[in-house]
């Protein structure tokens, strides 16, 4: 077998691949155009702009929704940044005792389904005047969202040489100068990671925000699941694109910065 | 780590009981004041009320036309808070009454009935009596303003919607349905898998159940309760693997059912919402063949209500709302738009509101007015709902 | 941070404090713990739960090894192929369970295709594949999911050990089965392991899937705790506290195993799903 054949062979398989991923994408862009749409179609009778349309107005809550869901994702992920880079650098460049606990501490609100403690934490909230409130869901996020970003920026840590920085402190930078020309360009990749993942890790919480929110706080996803059950299918599939779109877009965003083999 | 120490400590500190806020506002009181003095506190100010908003036409209903309503004639602007099931509203009260959260609560009235309002009621999460101080409550029937499932109501709710369970078919596919109990189980167990029924305890599934339970025998006493469940139950079982999917799973909700409906998989859908048949064809999504039934021996009404929370944030505004959406008006514009039954009583209303109301279109689907008042068997006992749900659970889902 | 770790930490406590009875009960009690196990909704949801969540987790360890070694030989379109694989980690849950039950319900896309082929012809004779009894489409959305996420686990490892390893076992006269059984298998062996472990006490701790796909009865352990929480009846919350309480504890464990396997490479900084 030639290269040739060869290569255009993984070239047609990554062609089927990729509509595979794009399959979805096109089922719930004609959900969301459908007018009727009853079995046994295979299309939609009728299309409609409809659904969009009811989703764009603010009757239907949805433009709020995005907004809020923005808002709180783009705080969780600036906190979860800020809060990760000082604690990540600690735990990579310095090896102490109690190392694999911090790691398990880190990665139990991670991987532990964070619905114990929000029913802990929930009771909590309302004393203090939180539940309810966007301020005590983006808490909430936090909690699986900065170990989270402390994870992923402990390996960019490990990446990185401190070498660089003593160099330029011997060479006479100052300490912001240093963080600015040599710690931040060599870090921004793994910050972007982060960052974008801290985001995604806010954006797709539902049970949370539930919770703590109390349906008050009303984010993308609480809208997705009331559209769902209350039998609007065309607007949930605006919703579920509505909803897919930023996580998709922001994730190829930083992707040429994920490197498995790293 | 031992410098999370401190924080959690603190955390936790914050977390025991004993920490209450500083003292609240006293809770409202209506002492002395006037329908006029209130609607003069109410204007200008923040309403929310939380409803079910499983029906996304009544949700955008209430965003295009009562919202702006609101604003324009009371100056109340009135922010929906949609909920999955009614049951959240009484969990984050209780919630709140845990906290010592008396005043300042975010839901300034609620959509409730039965065992929520029996919930709340007995938690003492509700404000009042209030129900007798609004203008409005005159167009309703003394009778329903009693008992809610066997619960007092001593104007702990006001009523503001009427209800009645009916099933529906497609006349296009079989002329005639059963119309007994017995008939209908007959029918099912000839055509296995064209039947089902909402998983309890959904509210259209649970009245399907306190459905079968009425025509057992219903639920006057402990012992009458006995006897119809556990005929109810056997009903349910014998039935059980001719159902859709042979019984091994349920819709779980009145949409869901109606999807199976709609798409002929299943035979008969079910709602209580008389009309809502109506509703469902002008939208496209149910043949225009629908028609709705009832069975011979009668079938389950009931009003639902509305209620404020004893730690509303705004009880004036909560007042005028409530007596707003109690109004002949508005309950004749539902009627029309949302297929709502009319639940005032008609001999209180003037002869031209009367014409208004005989006026509104049901459409070929719907029962006549008359037929269902003449089917019409109230509600078990709250209590006994909670019970029958569990043992389907039990018996009936989990065998 | 710490005042994260510190809510996080008082969230625990606080739940453990009310699953013991603090607020229902005069004294400090484990009666909601041993209630759980006479619950027969429980138990039947911890075989449930485990089943779809080592089902799942199976599955995508198979595909994931399966994928990271053909890849391993496509190196040449390598970039593509990591971006492509890292795509589903992308989409949020709830998406994805959405998209699924429009795909595979009884009346879905896949029945649709199945009525105009003549293969049924109405939709109850089209399996159930959602709110079904086996959890079918919970676990193909974890499958779908995941096997990426496994795959690039053992890629990461392999990638770095290079070949050599087996070009020396294939110079020494092994076959090709047993290269794999004997030097591929036990190098993917070390990250298959922890990514199966992660993958299942992610699985086990999931919400939203099981919410939108799974069905009433019985329903993963998360959904119980959830719908009794949220009752109009206080007198529930203990239990579904030490509900969650006891899954979250199971989970701990496996973190626990999961940093231990993890210990000898360091593919710990990578735990990209979420």
């Amino acid at each position: 077998m030639s290269m040739n054949t060869r290569s255009s062979r993984a070239h047609f398989r990554g062609l089927v691949l990729a509509l595979i991923a794009v399959l979805p994408v096109l089922v719930l862009a004609a959900w969301s155009l459908s007018r009727g749409w009853l079995w046994p179609a295979l299309l939609p009778r009728a299309w409609s702009l409809r659904a969009w349309r009811y989703a764009a107005s603010p009757l239907s809550g949805v433009p709020q929704s995005l907004a809020v869901s923005i808002f709180i994702a783009l705080i969780v992920a600036a906190l979860a940044v800020l809060l990760a880079v000082p604690a990540a650098r600690a735990i990579a460049l310095h090896s102490f005792r109690g190392r694999q606990a911090v790691l398990f501490i880190l990665l139990l609100p991670v991987l532990a389904p964070p619905v114990a403690s929000a029913m802990g934490v929930h009771s909590l909230f309302i004393r203090l005047g939180l539940a309810e409130t966007v301020f005590g869901v983006i808490l909430v996020h936090l909690i699986p969202a900065v170990p989270y970003s402390t994870l992923m920026m402990v390996g960019a840590f490990s990446r990185f040489e401190t070498d660089q920085e003593a160099v330029a402190r011997t060479l006479g930078a100052s300490t912001y100068h240093v963080w600015l020309r040599v710690t931040l360009p060599a870090l921004a990749p793994g910050i972007a990671v982060s960052a974008v993942f801290a985001f995604l890790i806010s954006w797709s919480q539902y049970l949370l925000t539930l919770l703590v929110g109390g349906g008050q706080v009303r984010t993308l996803p609480l809208s997705l699941i009331a559209f769902q059950t209350s039998g609007d299918d065309a607007v949930a599939a605006a919703l579920a694109l509505l909803y897919l779109a930023p996580a998709v877009f922001l994730f190829l965003a930083v992707s040429r910065f994920l490197r498995a083999d790293a | 780590m031992p410098k999370t120490l401190p924080v959690s400590l603190l955390l936790l500190f914050l977390a025991l009981p004993g920490c209450r806020r500083p003292a609240a506002p006293p809770p409202f009181h209506l002492d002395g004041l006037t329908w006029d003095d209130l609607r003069r506190m109410a204007r200008g100010t923040p309403a929310c009320l939380a409803m079910w908003g499983g029906d996304e036409e009544r949700n955008r209903y209430f965003q295009q036309t009562v919202v702006p309503a609101m604003a324009a004639k009371h100056g109340i602007s009135l922010r929906i808070l949609p909920l999955s099931d009614t049951a959240e509203a009484v969990n984050k009260l209780l919630n709140e009454k845990r906290a010592g959260k008396t005043s300042g609560g975010s839901i300034d009235a609620v959509w409730i009935n039965g065992e929520n309002f029996r919930a709340a009621k007995q938690a003492h999460l509700l404000w009042g009596p209030f129900a007798d101080f609004l203008p409005n409550i005159r167009f309703y029937d003394g009778q329903i303003r009693q008992r809610d499932f066997g619960t007092p109501i001593e104007g702990f709710e006001a009523p503001w919607k009427r209800a009645q369970f009916v099933f529906a078919f497609d006349s296009a596919r079989f002329p005639t349905p059963p119309d007994t109990i017995d008939g209908l189980r007959q029918w099912i167990r000839a055509h296995p898998g064209r039947f089902t029924y909402v998983a309890p305890p959904d509210f259209t599934g649970s009245a399907f159940l306190r459905h079968i339970l009425m025509h057992f025998g219903g639920a006057a006493d402990e012992p009458r309760y006995l006897q119809a469940a556990a005929q109810s139950i056997a009903w349910l079982n014998d039935i059980k693997p001719y159902l859709w999917k042979r019984g091994e799973t349920y819709p779980s909700s009145p949409r869901d059912l109606d999807r199976l409906f709609a798409n002929s998989e299943i035979d008969f859908t079910m709602s209580y919402g008389p009309y809502f048949a109506a509703q469902r064809i002008r939208r496209g999504e149910f043949p225009p063949s629908t028609r709705t039934f009832v069975l011979r021996g009668g079938t389950i009404g009931n009003y639902s209500f509305l209620a404020i929370p004893f730690n509303a944030a705004n009880v004036p505004a909560a007042l005028v709302l409530i007596n707003e959406l109690m109004s002949f008006d508005r309950q004749l514009d539902m009627a029309k738009v949302l297929d709502d039954p009319f639940p005032q009583q008609l001999d209180r209303l003037t002869a031209e509101q009367r014409a208004a109301v005989e006026a509104i279109p049901r459409g070929p689907a719907a029962l006549a007015d008359a037929v269902l008042a003449s089917h019409y068997l109230p509600e078990p006992d709250a209590v006994y709902l909670d019970r029958l749900e569990k043992e389907w659970m039990e018996k009936v889902l989990r065998q | 941070m710490l005042v994260i770790l510190g809510l996080f930490a008082s969230g625990v406590v606080s739940a453990i404090l009310e699953s013991l009875g603090r607020y229902q009960d005069p004294a400090l009690t484990f009666r909601y713990y041993s209630q759980l196990f006479s619950d027969r909704e429980i138990r039947a949801s911890l075989g449930f739960s485990l089943g779809v969540a080592a089902i799942a987790t199976g599955l995508s360890a198979a595909f994931g090894l399966m994928l990271a070694l053909r890849l391993r030989r496509a190196a040449h379109a390598w970039t593509g192929w990591n971006t492509l694989l890292q795509f589903p980690l992308a989409v949020p849950h709830l998406a994805m369970a959405f998209v699924v039950l429009q795909l595979i319900s009884s009346s879905g896309l896949a029945a649709r295709i199945a009525y105009h082929a003549g293969i049924i012809s109405m939709p109850a004779e089209f399996p159930s594949l959602v709110n079904d009894r086996f959890g079918a489409g919970i676990v193909l959305v974890y499958v779908l999911k995941e096997t990426p996420f496994v795959a690039l686990m053992i890629l990461a490892v392999l990638t770095r050990l290079g070949d050599s390893y087996e070009l020396a076992a294939r110079t020494l006269g092994a076959s090709a089965w047993q290269c794999f059984r004997h030097v591929t298998l036990p190098l993917a062996a070390p990250p298959l392991v922890a990514s199966c472990l992660f993958v299942f006490a992610y699985i086990l701790s999931a919400f939203e899937v099981p919410f939108v796909l799974g069905r009433p009865y019985p329903a993963m352990w998360s959904v119980i705790a959830q719908r009794r929480y949220m009752e109009a009846d206080l007198a529930a919350r203990p239990g579904a506290i030490a509900l969650a309480v006891a899954a979250s504890s199971l989970t701990a464990l496996l973190v626990w195993l999961y940093l231990r396997a993890a210990r000898s490479w360091s593919g710990l900084d990578k735990p990209a799903i979420f």
